[in-house]
């Protein structure tokens, strides 16, 4: 009961309390497109940009590896949209392509500092591959927090235009919404809520946080409203359970103890939401017998 | 003289350096129902995409109401074909239609109880009220199509171009899209529309427009709905295409 009320965890839970709910609502829209993997490539494709503006600046502040890590991410899209349209190379191995190179870029630099005489304090670049939200400061809460509002503020504003854009893109450009200003901000959106995310969630699991609770919205929901709005909670659940198993049982990393918690809830909802399992066995049962 | 709703001048549109269309010019009258009629490659969908913005032209100007800008689209409602919407998407029925009433709205403002009635409005047109609450993967082809139409109708636009309304859905929903159609002809209200179906053609329609990468020939169904214009159309290219 200690940890409920100690004011570092209270901190450290806000912030990934707030970064999964604004993650559950932006990254429904991936979802809803058929685009979960990407966030999955870029996801990964922010780690080397972590590592490189570690080299390039020497000091292990968030703030500054976020811009390597957001910096990375746009390259990572760029790169896929570029090999999917230019070459006949399919979306899905242009996603496994770009995930493992840019992760193996990030992999092999890490291990080049780690082992490097030249380069001091290299331990909590690990944190950023499997998430320690043991290590997050209040300063990288407030950078959490700010990416979250701003993302969701944006979200608000453009609501109407993002559910007719992906519902209709044809239609969303015949009556004059500007459908490649949509697709930046939900991009940049994304990256962002990726690049704020990393030292909690880590790189390698940061996609699930896009893309779970989006999926539990939708077997729970009909509307776009409350599948957004059930997929901020479980979001959020999810990030609040995660962080505290990960502070009281030390050894398990933040990022898989969110993961866990959100999985769980996904296997729930399959079972259990009105477009679960069990009710559709149910009414079909109940259609059966009553012909 | 008659009011022009739609006109295209020196229309050229190419897919890789092949033109699709070439050197169109026609005018589509206001108040009229104009079917655009032709085989298949003819260019139909290419020619009200392009009058839709959607696709470029390599040459030559499409204008709505004598406006080449894009803004003037805002006085077309037009109803795509069925695969080209995200059928997952969570939404019911009075979502979709509640849509058509966005471009009346921009960015900040919600729809309000008005808008909300002028939607359950077009359902009732479209005899769709029933469903209102449904998802919208639930409904058949038919129930889809009416759908689309009562967007476009809480759209209150002036103009509806269509691409093929008519595909695959039932005998019903195709009498009450035209019976629709010639109320809202009888408003004021103009229809292009691309059409498969040639048997159907002067009952449902009164002006045509038959082409086949150019225009053979356009105007009143009375006066180019012959024979020879519609050989003209389908023979041309040796790919004849009857439906009964």
């Amino acid at each position: 009961m200690d940890i409920l009320t100690s004011y570092s965890f209270l901190v450290v839970a806000l912030g990934t309390v707030i970064l999964a709910a604004a993650a559950g609502i932006i990254g429904s829209v991936s979802v809803l497109k058929g685009q979960s993997l990407i966030g999955d490539a870029v996801g990964h494709a922010t780690f080397p940009g972590v590592v490189l503006a570690f080299m390039l600046t020497g000091v292990m502040e968030t703030s500054i590896l976020i811009i390597g890590a957001v910096s990375l991410g746009i390259i990572a899209f760029l790169l896929i949209n570029m090999m999917t349209e230019r070459s006949k190379i399919s979306l899905d191995s242009a996603l496994a392509i770009v995930l493992s190179g840019f992760f193996g870029l990030g992999m092999a630099l890490k291990s080049y500092i780690q082992g490097n005489p030249n380069f001091n304090g290299t331990q909590g670049i690990d944190d950023f591959i499997f998430g320690q939200a043991a290590y997050i400061l209040k300063s990288d809460v407030y950078l959490i927090s700010l990416i979250s509002v701003i993302s969701l503020i944006l979200f608000l504003i453009f609501y109407q235009q993002i559910k007719i854009y992906v519902f209709d893109p044809v239609y969303a450009r015949t009556i004059g919404i500007n459908v490649k200003l949509i697709n930046v901000l939900i991009l940049i959106m994304t990256i962002l809520l990726i690049a704020a995310g990393l030292k909690s969630v880590g790189a390698v699991l940061i996609v699930n946080i896009l893309i779970a609770p989006a999926v539990i919205g939708m077997l729970w929901s009909n509307k776009f409203s409350s599948v957004l709005a059930v997929a901020a909670c479980a979001g959020a659940l999810s990030a609040f359970s995660g962080t505290y198993i990960s502070t009281a049982l030390t050894g398990i990393a933040t990022g898989p103890a969110i993961i866990l918690s959100l999985s769980i809830c996904v296997i729930i909802s399959m079972l259990a939401a009105p477009k679960g399992i069990v009710l559709k066995k149910y009414r079909m049962k109940k259609l059966g017998e009553s012909l | 003289m008659t009011e022009i709703a739609v006109s295209v001048k020196n229309l050229t549109v190419a897919y890789n350096n092949a033109p699709v269309i070439q050197n169109l010019n026609v005018d589509i009258k206001k108040g009229s129902r104009t079917a655009i009629v032709g085989p298949n490659g003819a260019g139909k969908s290419t020619l009200i995409k392009t009058i839709m913005k959607l696709i470029k032209p390599v040459a030559g100007q499409s204008f709505i109401g004598g406006s080449e800008a894009k803004s003037a689209l805002k006085t077309v409602a037009y109803v795509p074909q069925k695969g080209e919407v995200n059928w997952d998407f969570p939404a019911t029925v009075f979502d979709v239609v509640l849509m058509g009433r966005y471009v009346h709205k921009g960015l900040f403002k919600r729809p309000n109880q008005t808008d909300k009635n002028i939607a359950l409005s077009a359902l009732d047109t479209m005899k769709m009220t029933a469903y209102k609450d449904h998802q919208i993967s639930e409904l058949s082809g038919g129930q889809r199509q009416r759908v689309f139409l009562a967007r476009a109708i809480a759209h209150n636009a002036s103009i509806y171009i269509m691409d093929e309304p008519l595909q695959g859905i039932d005998i019903t929903t195709e009498a009450l899209i035209i019976k629709t159609m010639k109320q809202l002809q009888s408003e004021g209200k103009t229809f292009l529309v691309v059409h498969h179906n040639l048997t159907t053609v002067p009952e449902y329609f009164n002006d045509v427009i038959l082409l086949n990468k150019e225009i053979i020939t356009s105007g009143p169904v009375a006066d180019v709905w012959t024979e020879g214009n519609i050989n003209a159309a389908y023979q041309e290219k040796g790919d004849k295409e009857w439906t009964s």
